[in-house]
């Protein structure tokens, strides 16, 4: 690297008063400079794998995961629904990541996506997508709205049908390990409840948090279950 | 065209299904006669089946085995509770004495012989506590307690609800109740009992102690009750 020779104005006052270390034409000062770089870099790069914020990895990882889950992570309808992530509980979302990895879950893409998290991207994006608070993407049939808000505020103990709002808030947001339904895409709750069994607590032998919904999911009919999807994909 | 028979014929049923019509007719006659005659009767008795599905209904939210649950609200712990003090709640959330709009859904459908069975199941469940609860200040929370808050009016806790904590009658279990579930109900305790004051109930003899308790008193106190068994 050339060393920089700054512009000299023989004899004015200006070249006086230029810093000293502009000469480093000095070989000493060369090497110097040189060994004090390596080092910053060395140090920049093992600390790289444990940064977390506005870095290069964590953001290319968020963009990765919302070429399907949408560019809020509002939710996709592609060839399935991809469910929304926005404003997600963090702890449901390491819940799941896990449940993903140890196939307790059973969706092979999520798998490949989750068993290459560190624990600390996981809570970087757990906190991230719980940061996004986009509009539902909308689009259930409306006139199934009313019968879901019933069914979610009010439960129908006639047929020992608990009420959602118990343990998902009355705003649906949920809370700690319980899911926010607040948004979430229509058909992805209907294909959720029908299929509970099918895709989770897959592993009899390490039961886990979705046991509780799995009588839920049994009591409610497919036409409670639209309507119930329908109510809380409108809320935000 | 054949004429349609009534019944239809049923050709892969056991003969249990061909019974002649005319008898059968008669004997839901007498049955449905005796429903109606005897009301009292009819209500005296929930088949096992309806009050195991109620019973599942109820542990959904309040757990597995009604050990309590975190839901979007701290949910109760209804293991080990006295049949008179879940009596009381369950009539009182009918008639909005006390406030809660899922737990008066739930209890207003539910008829005497239902709360009977469903009570006695909870009464005789006996998990284990769910706990969590901090634990810097469960001897302090034990005094209190045992003996009370001297020069208030808060007596010891355990000459109402037991030395164990247990309960008794109109008195309600606290041993392995919620850490966080009772540290509502006594910061809250005007907002949400004795809410008709037309009609006042056993909550009233909580409300002096509910107010005097300072919030570190309720938090200790609560912490120690959360992790007895």
């Amino acid at each position: 690297m050339r060393a920089l020779k700054p512009l000299r104005i023989e004899g004015t006052p200006e070249a006086r008063l230029r810093p000293a270390i502009w000469k480093l034409t000095d070989v000493r000062l060369r090497v110097g400079l040189a060994a004090l770089v390596a080092t910053l870099f060395f140090v920049g790069a093992v600390s790289a794998q444990h940064r977390i914020g506005p870095s290069g990895d964590i953001a290319a990882k968020i963009s990765y995961c919302k070429d399907c889950h949408g560019v809020s992570a509002q939710g996709y309808n592609g060839y399935f629904p991809i469910p929304r992530l926005a404003g997600q509980q963090p702890v449901y979302l390491q819940n799941q990541l896990r449940a993903f990895i140890e196939h307790r879950r059973t969706n092979n893409i999520m798998f490949n996506v989750a068993h290459s998290l560190s624990p600390a991207m996981v809570d970087a994006l757990a906190t991230h997508f719980a940061s996004l608070h986009p509009p539902p993407i909308g689009g259930a049939p409306r006139q199934k709205v009313a019968t879901g808000r019933k069914i979610f505020e009010d439960g129908m103990p006639e047929v020992n049908i608990a009420a959602c709002a118990a343990c998902h808030g009355p705003d649906a947001t949920g809370s700690g390990q319980i899911p926010r339904l607040a948004g979430q895409l229509y058909p992805y709750l209907i294909k959720t409840l029908n299929n509970w069994d099918k895709e989770r607590g897959r592993n009899p032998t390490v039961p886990d948090a979705s046991a509780i919904m799995s009588p839920v999911a049994h009591s409610l009919n497919r036409s409670q279950i639209e309507a119930v999807a329908a109510f809380v994909s409108t809320l935000r | 065209m054949k004429p349609m028979r009534f019944p239809p014929p049923q050709r892969h049923r056991t003969a249990l299904f061909r019974a002649p019509v005319a008898p059968a007719l008669i004997v839901a006659a007498a049955a449905l006669t005796l429903v109606f005659i005897s009301p009292a009767a009819a209500q005296d008795n929930v088949s096992k089946s309806e009050a195991d599905a109620k019973l599942r209904y109820c542990e959904v939210c309040h757990g597995a085995a009604a050990q309590g649950f975190h839901g979007y609200y701290p949910i109760p712990r209804l293991a080990g509770q006295p049949t008179e003090y879940l009596k009381n709640q369950l009539q009182a959330f009918v008639e909005h004495r006390r406030t809660s709009n899922i737990m008066f859904n739930v209890g207003h459908v539910l008829s005497p012989a239902m709360i009977n069975a469903l009570t006695t199941d909870f009464n005789q469940l006996n998990p284990k506590p769910l706990g969590g609860a901090p634990k810097q200040d469960l001897d302090e929370g034990k005094k209190i307690f045992d003996n009370g808050v001297a020069g208030t009016n808060v007596p010891p806790c355990a000459s109402c609800h037991g030395p164990q904590a247990k309960g008794n009658g109109p008195f309600p279990r606290l041993a392995g109740q919620l850490y966080d579930y009772i540290t509502n109900k006594l910061t809250n305790w005007d907002k949400e009992r004795g809410q008709n004051p037309s009609s006042p109930d056993t909550s009233a003899v909580m409300q002096p102690i509910a107010h005097s308790l300072t919030q570190p008193q309720i938090k200790a106190v609560a912490a120690y009750l959360s992790y007895l068994e």
